[in-house]
Formats: structure tokens, C-alpha cells, sequence
């Protein structure tokens, strides 16, 4: 009669889990000890504002890229990616035996799709958070030094302060032909966007300007001064035309 | 479950996932971040999972343990550390600012992110003391003590704001 209820009937009483006798118990209790009743009124009482302020659907605007529908179509995508890249690597490999050295070059242009190193460099940075940068500028113009020392002639690092995006750090890559740089923009709201610049691709070959989608990213990119060069970010709404504001004014 | 049903109830569940995993990251693109990867993994390993268990315990559970898991990846990468925003300023969309504004929510945001799980989950989902303790891998007893801890917080601080005479001289 006079044990004082456990830890877990009094937060069944706050949660109203309690029924009965068991509930009356810890009303008995809490009735001796008006400390104590004082304190689970509270815990009650938050509780109870608890579920007002964020029980219902709040206007979160809707995300369509979380819908299941969307998430299995990308799967599915990904799936026929990475099979049709086997299957090409196959087919190279028996065309290899026959047709030798000549079939090479086909085999990269088939399985090699435009920037997807810079692709890759922005989801091991931005969103798998795998690599950390080489550099993170301290003052205005650290980073354009830092890419100066290391690609001439190169062209100037967009300004996307307009858009509330600043670079926050750089980073170098290794590709076939020689070391590759991003340099990695942020806005306030945590969004990425890279510019990525690296010496043209097998056979000197520079790229068209053009875009390229894969995985919730966009590649957009083009060539210039001897170099090509993309913007990536994620393929929706304002940063992408964000990216394409930038490469607009670089062309 | 056919798979039409099983996306459908994805579908419904969609709102609480991200609004559990907004207070969790308090920034809005890392929750939605979050929220998909716990989509695709929901829909890879559906097939594993028993069917008798409770939809929604599960999903929380696994976009939990995908935050924990983020988060101790960032950590061992310290510049990323600040993304994380754990004593930042969060970064609210504006209505939820509002909200936060206008209520006793502000105590809500004082509490660490396990709390908020906590609390979120008794309290506003109504998952059962067992289902909280299978998300988090520990004894119902462990669940008990940290619910009162964190609703030990809650009370310290909303206090400010709250009439009701403080009891924290009794512990």
C-alpha cells in the first residue's frame, strides 16, 4: 500500500497508459507528496503541449524525390546502370581479344560518361562527407590563389555570393590525365554546389558544353582555356539554376 | 503485403519520418537527406524484415540508426563536424520557426537529439515502451530512467516561462 509506484507507472500515468487500480495507486501516491504531484503535473502538462505544437502534419512542402514510387525508380535506374556497364565492359573485353588495341578507345567512351569524376568528387565530399578538403580559404581570394598554383591560365572560380553560396573548401583529384580541383561552395541552408576543373578527358578531347543528371545530380559542364570544367549540385529547383547561372557567365 | 500497399503505407508515413528527422538534424535538407536513405533501405530490405512488426517503430528505427551513423561519420571528420550543426544555429524552414516562436518548444530544442527521440516517440507517436526500447537496443528499465531524465530537462527548461515552483531541490 505505501510503495510508491515504479518509475515506469508513473510515466504510464503521464502517458495515460494507466488504468484502474494501478492508477488510482499513483494518484494516491502523488496526493501524499504534493512535490512530487507538482512535478508530474508539469511533465503532464508538457506532454499535453508536446503533442499541440508538433502532433499534426505540419506544412512541410512535399519532396517528391521521397515518395516510394520514386526512390524504387531510381533503384531500379541505378540497377540497369551498373548492368549495361557490366554488360559494355563484357562486350569490350571479348572485342578486346579479338579486335585488340583499336577497340580501347571505344571501351573508354562507352564506360567513362562526361564528368563523372566530378560527379563522384562531389558526393564523396559534399554528401558522403568520405574526404575532407586540401584547403579551406581563411580570406576572400584563398581559393582562387590556391587553384592559380595549380592550373594556369584557368578560368576565374565563379562568385555565387549572389545566390548566398561561398566556397568552403578546395580539394585535388587524381584523374588519367593529371590532377583535377574542386573547390566546394555552401550555402547557409547546408546545400552544395562544386566547380570542378580538370585537364581534358583521353585523345586531348574537350567537351561540347552540355549536362549530364545521375543519382539526384546534375553535371553541367563545358570547356574553355584548355580545360573543361562542370558545376554540380543536386538536380532540383534553385541550385541547379544557381550552377547554370554560374557556368553562364563563364562561358 | 502487396507492393502497392507497402509504398502506400511508406507514403502515409512520409510526414512523421520527416518531421522526426527534422528535429533530429534541425536543418532541412539533411533531414530529407535522411529521410530517403531510409526509404531506400526500406524498400531494399523489406524482404528481410517480418511482417508482424510494427511499420512505423521500424522505419524510426532504422532512420535513427542512419542518423547515429552519420553523425559518427562526421565526427571522425572534424571540419564537418559544424554541418552537423549540434550547437549551432539550427535552421528551421519558417514555419516550423514560427511554431517555435510562438510555444514552450523552445525547451524542446534544449534537449539533446536522443531526447528528442525520446520524447517524440511516447509522446507524440504513442509507440509503446517495448517498441522504444527495441529501437534503441536497451533494457525497458534504461528507457524508464532516460525518459525521466529527459523530461527532467524539458521541465528545467521551460522553466523561465512556467509558474509552476521548481522541484529540482528535491533531487
Amino acid at each position: 500500500m505505501n510503495t510508491p509506484p515504479s518509475e515506469h507507472d508513473i510515466h504510464a500515468y503521464v502517458d495515460g497508459r494507466l488504468e484502474g487500480t494501478q492508477r488510482e495507486a499513483v494518484e494516491r501516491y502523488l496526493a501524499r507528496l504534493p512535490e512530487r504531484a507538482a512535478e508530474v503535473q508539469g511533465w503532464l502538462r508538457d506532454a499535453q503541449r508536446l503533442r499541440a505544437a508538433i502532433g499534426g502534419t505540419q506544412g512541410l512542402s512535399d519532396n517528391g524525390a521521397l515518395h516510394p514510387g520514386v526512390v524504387r525508380a531510381r533503384r531500379r535506374q541505378r540497377r540497369i546502370a551498373r548492368l549495361s556497364l557490366a554488360a559494355a565492359v563484357v562486350l569490350c573485353l571479348g572485342l578486346g581479344g579479338v579486335g585488340g588495341w583499336q577497340v580501347r578507345g571505344m571501351r573508354s567512351d562507352i564506360a567513362v560518361a562526361p564528368m563523372a569524376d566530378a560527379m563522384a568528387a562531389y558526393r564523396l565530399v559534399a554528401l558522403d562527407h568520405a574526404a575532407r578538403p586540401d584547403v579551406v580559404p581563411q580570406r576572400a581570394g584563398d581559393m582562387q590563389a590556391w587553384l592559380d598554383a595549380h592550373f594556369e591560365h584557368a578560368a576565374r572560380l565563379p562568385d555565387l555570393s549572389g545566390a548566398g553560396f561561398h566556397a568552403v573548401g578546395g580539394r585535388l583529384f587524381a584523374t588519367d590525365q593529371g590532377p583535377a580541383a574542386m573547390v566546394l561552395y555552401e550555402d547557409a541552408a547546408g546545400h552544395a554546389i562544386s566547380f570542378y576543373v580538370r585537364p581534358p578527358g583521353p585523345r586531348n578531347h574537350l567537351l561540347p558544353t552540355g549536362q549530364r543528371s545521375d543519382g539526384g545530380l546534375v553535371a553541367q559542364y563545358w570547356s574553355g582555356q584548355g580545360y573543361n570544367y562542370a558545376m554540380v549540385s543536386r538536380d532540383d529547383g534553385v541550385d541547379r539554376q544557381v550552377a547554370a547561372q554560374a557556368r553562364q557567365r563563364s562561358i | 503485403m502487396s507492393v502497392h500497399a507497402f509504398d502506400d503505407q511508406l507514403s502515409e508515413l512520409l510526414p512523421r519520418l520527416r518531421r522526426f528527422a527534422l528535429w533530429l538534424t534541425r536543418d532541412l535538407s539533411s533531414a530529407d537527406d535522411l529521410v530517403q536513405s531510409t526509404m531506400e533501405r526500406a524498400l531494399s530490405t523489406r524482404a528481410a524484415r517480418r511482417d508482424d512488426g510494427d511499420l512505423r517503430a521500424w522505419l524510426f528505427r532504422i532512420l535513427y540508426r542512419q542518423f547515429l551513423d552519420a553523425r559518427r561519420r562526421a565526427q571522425r571528420y572534424a571540419w564537418l563536424l559544424g554541418r552537423l550543426r549540434e550547437d549551432d544555429e539550427p535552421q528551421w524552414p519558417s514555419a516550423e520557426r514560427e511554431v517555435l516562436a510562438q510555444s514552450a518548444l523552445a525547451a524542446f530544442e534544449h534537449l539533446t537529439p536522443e531526447q528528442r527521440s525520446l520524447l517524440l516517440w511516447v509522446t507524440v507517436e504513442g509507440l509503446s515502451y517495448q517498441q522504444v526500447a527495441d529501437i534503441l537496443e536497451v533494457p525497458i528499465g534504461t528507457v524508464m530512467s532516460r525518459l525521466s531524465r529527459a523530461r527532467q530537462a524539458m521541465r528545467r527548461h521551460g522553466e523561465g516561462e512556467q509558474p509552476t515552483p521548481s522541484l529540482r531541490l528535491l533531487r
